[in-house]
């Protein structure tokens, strides 16, 4: 299992929220940049892969 | 003989009352708390449905070969919610209070709610139970707790068959898609209690939330989510629990022991995962927010490079200082137009922008040791541009030089 989507989407935020800091160089932001795009295509990867899986327990 | 008094005068000896007198009385008599708001169970007799839509009849008991029987009104609008035609030998319990009924003289209880007895018994044994787990805190606010807002594996406690696990199959499928793991059990019937019961510890600490489900059904369909146990499964459950048991209308005690209470198990299986149209969204959301950030930036660093311009005058190099705004630009226009399956081409794109902000900024190249060689107004590029006796110019860091090629040599293979 790879990382879960919920870090994956808090990572994101966090990553949006220093790049709309203005003290964020353009090197940075960059960078910052491309590691969101990699996060959020990794989210939308997620979402459209998501697959429901069923099992069934009926031991303790 | 004696002597009758003559007309009528003044009697004395004891008072007499009126029959509104001695009514307004035993109706007084009769204002006692333990002739009101009471259950009475008894068997039917005399039962009149009336046209007007009242219901008249007898609550009658036989004890040790003596009959007792009481008079009884319901009220039409008393009996629209009867779930149940009443009719005489039927054994009931019915809920309201005593009252003298002046005009025919009759004591008579007034029925305010009637249920048969077997039903209505559990009524009053659910009624008991919600006193009792109320006392041990069972319902209270406090011990809610949160539902986890990105679940990865769902628990699921209903019957395997039916309906029920498919409606929320179905929404999970649809909203967010997950590890699903079904607890199965009997839904109904005098030892489901015991079957939900385990169903619900087998998942509690296993799963991220817990969803107790069954479709609508009777009073007694529903009857095993009102058992103690099952109760006191969900109220000390590790693990968050939704209660999804009947319809919108029904209501057990499982619902109040639960941290979330849904009308249907499908809005139960809407309300432990989100959306991921929604998520989609937000994601979508935060590019365009990068998007505009980095193209601020971008247009912050322009004016860099304008001001680096206007300190180094070299016209070539100003050239490519155009050059290099042109892409910034055109990578502006990109940013602009990118969408959210076009990541990969602009991050290529930034990848070559950087590549040359860092490379090609003029001051950085020349500042390292770097010279530029013109030949008639036109930068030499590769040494095939030169021949023996051309004049040059280079401009290097600090300044620049005139010069003439001796000789021009080529590297054997580039």
């Amino acid at each position: 299992m790879t990382r879960k989507f919920e870090e994956m989407l808090g990572e994101l935020r966090d990553v949006v929220k220093k790049m709309e800091d203005p003290d964020t160089g353009l090197d940075e932001s960059i960078a910052l940049y491309e590691k969101g795009a990699a996060l959020i295509r990794e989210c939308e990867r997620k979402l459209a892969e998501a697959e429901l899986k069923v099992t069934e327990v009926t031991e303790k | 003989m004696d002597q009758v008094p003559a007309g009528p005068g003044p009697v004395p000896g004891p008072a007499v009352l009126s029959v509104a007198d001695i009514s307004g009385i035993i109706a007084e008599a009769l204002d006692d708390g333990r002739l009101q708001d009471i259950w009475i169970r008894g068997e039917i007799t005399s039962y009149k449905h009336h046209h007007s839509g009242h219901r008249y009849f007898s609550l009658s008991e036989q004890v040790w070969g003596r009959n007792f029987s009481l008079r009884c009104v319901m009220w039409r609008s008393r009996g629209t919610d009867l779930d149940f035609e009443p009719r005489d030998g039927l054994a009931v319990i019915a809920f309201g209070y005593v009252q003298f009924y002046e005009g025919q003289g009759q004591v008579q209880f007034n029925v305010q709610e009637m249920l048969p007895a077997g039903a209505g018994e559990k009524h009053l044994l659910v009624e008991r139970w919600k006193r009792e787990l109320a006392a041990e805190g069972l319902f209270s606010e406090e011990r809610k707790r949160p539902l986890p807002p990105f679940p990865s594996v769902v628990g699921v406690v209903t019957a395997r068959t039916g309906a029920v696990l498919q409606d929320i199959l179905n929404v999970l499928g649809r909203r967010f898609p997950c590890r699903v793991v079904l607890s199965p059990t009997a839904v109904q019937g005098d030892l489901a209690h015991l079957e939900i019961t385990r169903a619900i510890r087998i998942l509690d600490g296993r799963v991220d939330v817990i969803i107790v489900a069954r479709g609508g059904g009777s009073f007694d369909d529903l009857f095993p989510f009102n058992h103690p146990d099952v109760v006191r499964a969900i109220g000390c459950s590790r693990t968050p629990v939704v209660s999804a048991v009947g319809h919108e209308v029904d209501h057990v005690l499982s619902d109040l022991a639960a941290d979330r209470r849904a009308p249907t198990p499908s809005a139960a299986a809407e309300l432990v995962v989100p959306d991921r149209a929604d998520l989609g969204r937000e994601v979508a959301g935060y590019l365009e927010r990068m998007k505009g950030s980095l193209e601020k930036k971008v247009q912050a660093s322009g004016l860099l490079i304008e001001d680096l311009r206007l300190r180094l005058q070299p016209r070539r190099l100003l050239r490519r200082v155009n050059e290099h705004r042109d892409i910034v630009a055109e990578l502006g226009e990109d940013l602009d137009r990118a969408v959210a399956g076009k990541i990969g081409r602009l991050r290529g794109e930034l990848e070559k922008e950087r590549a040359l902000l860092d490379g090609r900024s003029p001051l950085s190249i020349l500042a390292r040791g770097y010279c530029i060689a013109e030949k008639e107004g036109r930068v030499v590029r590769t040494a095939r541009d030169l021949g023996r006796g051309d004049r040059v110019n280079l401009r290097m860091h600090g300044g620049g030089a005139k010069a003439q090629i001796e000789e021009v040599y080529h590297d054997k293979e580039v």
